[in-house]
């Protein structure tokens, strides 16, 4: 079992950085995802630990040991790739075996474990197979015996599931979280899709243009995000971001006055709000903090998503799954002034907002 | 709707029927000459040129394999052709794998990849005779003319960048990630290479290692220049002596030739099965 740490790690290509000064520890037996939209170097840095990238400057550390210099081979990690990578060529029990068979085990032993490892990913029935005879899923699953079959020091995982139908997803991501508690491995987990790394992770760190935004667990990251991307990236339907104008503590945008009880005052501002944070009430209620025709309902089954049209941008909030209004119907909206963020536009960093908090 | 239908059923039988036409006249285009060289071994001398052309030979007979085979060292002349075309081959293929592979992966500085993909294929943009003479000298003043080496090397000189390129463009289509599996799996770069990119690139290996052997089987012009002797001479050398001052030995030529043609089909038909592309679907899902 291992701790992976990265100190002031950079990686260029060409002209263009891909990772930032990067720094962080990832724990002993942690689950560790890092979460970002395409291009912002999450993949690259994984691929660092695997030793498929080099670090342009910095340190990587697995436990004490300095591996910027050590070949893949000597690094005792074990990943599983996006498009699977299976070996085309070989079976699939050649396939969960080449890890085995390139550090010389045994026969009997090669044997056992495959056996083990494909009745733990339910395979066992199809180790003469070739990859090319699986369904998307069953090739999921060799790849991820191929990468359980030997103890490794640390999991990667390349958005391991993001080849496969929703459905299946949700059982793989399920089995996943299982298999790394009984494990208990040090993963890195890559991926794109906030609720797996809301779903699967100890802690997440959310990566934007090569840096870290924020780190920390799903619960910190969702309730007490720090910036504006991690406000904006985490949340399904996404938070909505409203820009406007904070005057002595109050926060001025077109048709909604929400005040607060300090004095700051900046120009350029943005207020975040979730969508379960927001409600409708009665077009008439005096506590409303603003009316807006509907734009859209959409029933999701345990919810309703209702979008409201507010100036020129639209507004969620998520309403009862009984919810009546029609689109064009106006109706109120009370926001939970406590549950509210406040950004700077120019910094794009959090701002304290003297609410009733 | 149903002469619509028949109208549209009728143009796919012509469309079909005209491909098949092309194809008929290519077949008989390139097929033709074969035939003829051998229908013309197993006849008499006189009925060669007869009129009109005597398409089925109506004494057939073996007088010119004799003549070829056991009179006159072509027997010999095979067994060069064969080693000179087996090591040109093997070494072709090898170097040329390598070097592929080297220039599909590796990342090199500046512009590299591209500057030395280029200047290997620059050495083909020579017509091969330019470099007979400076060829023979150098062959001359190591003592290998007349040998079965000065040929392996003299051709392996002109595959190599052919070889190269078509090695490199397989390794290119083979998805990077099941090497870097590999390795990560714990193989070495080299391992990886051995163990996952060339049984992937076979179909390449197979293409590869049928254009060199064509090649040098039927290479003529270095081969008279470089080589005279029985010891070292090769088909297309011997097949052309046949035309001497006196006579030109049609029989001979065409038994010969005729033989010439078999060991290659022989492989073509060997290695044909692994020139099927399509072994690397299912590796990774689109």
């Amino acid at each position: 079992m291992a701790s992976v740490r990265f100190d002031n790690v950079t990686k260029k290509f060409g002209e263009f950085v891909a990772v930032h000064d990067f720094n962080l520890e990832i724990r002993d037996k942690e689950f560790l995802v890092l979460l970002g939209p395409s291009g912002c170097g999450k993949t690259t840095t994984m691929r660092m630990v695997a030793g498929l990238e080099e670090a342009t400057s910095g340190d990587i550390y697995i436990d004490a040991d300095r591996i910027n210099d050590v070949l893949p081979k000597y690094r005792d990690v074990a990943m599983v790739f996006q498009s699977y990578a299976l070996y085309p060529h070989l079976s699939v029990e050649d396939n969960i075996g080449y890890p085995l068979k390139i550090r010389k085990v045994p026969p009997e032993e090669y044997k056992r474990r495959i056996t083990e490892v494909a009745r733990r990913v339910e395979l066992d029935t199809m180790l003469k197979r070739l990859p090319k005879e699986l369904s998307g899923g069953q090739r999921q699953r060799v790849a991820l015996a191929r990468a359980i079959v030997r103890t490794p020091r640390v999991f990667l995982m390349d958005e391991p599931l993001s080849n496969l139908d929703a459905k299946l997803r949700t059982q793989m991501r399920a089995e996943l979280k299982h298999l790394q508690h009984e494990l208990q491995v040090t993963t890195i987990y890559v991926t794109h899709d906030q609720i797996e790394a809301m779903t699967l992770a100890h802690r997440v760190a959310v990566m934007n243009k090569g840096v870290i935004e924020q780190l920390g667990t799903p619960r910190e990251i969702y309730n007490d995000p720090r910036t504006l991307f991690v406000a904006g990236f985490i949340g399904s339907p996404a938070m909505n971001l409203i820009p406007g104008e904070v005057k002595d503590g109050v926060f001025v945008s077109a048709g909604l006055r929400v005040g607060g009880a300090g004095h700051v005052s900046i120009p350029r501002a943005v207020l975040g709000v979730r969508p379960e944070d927001v409600h409708a009430a009665s077009a008439e209620d005096p506590d409303v903090n603003l009316v807006a025709p509907i734009y859209s309902v959409e029933l999701t089954g345990e919810n309703t998503l209702v979008s409201l049209q507010l100036g020129g941008r639209l507004m969620t909030l998520r309403a009862d799954k009984n919810f009546a209004g029609q689109i064009d119907q106006r109706v109120g909206v009370k926001v939970e002034t406590d549950r509210m963020f406040l950004f700077d536009a120019e910094t794009e960093r959090r701002v304290d907002f003297q609410t009733n908090r | 709707m149903a002469t619509i239908r028949t109208r549209s059923r009728r143009r796919e039988m012509l469309l079909r029927l005209s491909a098949y036409l092309v194809i008929l006249v290519a077949l008989v285009l390139t097929l033709f000459p074969v035939y003829w060289i051998a229908a013309n071994s197993f006849k008499f001398d006189i009925d060669i040129f007869a009129v009109p052309p005597e398409w089925l030979p109506r004494n057939p007979t073996l007088k010119h394999y004799e003549e070829a085979f056991i009179e006159r060292p072509f027997l010999r002349y095979a067994l060069n052709s064969l080693l000179v075309a087996a090591g040109t081959t093997i070494v072709s293929v090898a170097f040329g794998t390598m070097a592929g592979y080297a220039l599909a992966r590796f990342s090199y500085p500046w512009q590299w990849r591209k500057q030395v993909s280029f200047w290997i294929l620059s050495t083909r943009m020579m017509p091969p005779i330019v470099s007979i003479i400076p060829l023979y000298l150098f062959f001359n003043y190591f003592e290998m003319l007349n040998t079965k080496s000065a040929l392996i090397i003299a051709y392996t000189a002109f595959n190599l960048p052919f070889a190269t390129w078509m090695m490199k463009s397989y390794f290119q289509d083979l998805p990077v990630e099941l090497e870097e599996a590999a390795m990560v799996d714990g193989d070495t770069r080299w391992g990886a290479f051995l163990h996952v990119a060339l049984p992937l690139a076979r179909p390449g290996l197979a293409a590869t290692a049928i254009f060199c052997l064509i090649i040098s089987w039927n290479e003529f012009l270095l081969s008279l220049i470089i080589t005279l002797t029985e010891q070292s001479q090769t088909l297309p050398i011997g097949i052309a002596g046949r035309v001497t001052q006196y006579k030109t030995h049609w029989g001979e030529i065409s038994a010969a030739g005729f033989m010439a043609c078999v060991p290659i089909v022989i492989f073509a038909f060997i290695v044909q099965k692994h020139l099927v592309r399509g072994l690397s679907l299912g590796a990774v899902k689109g």
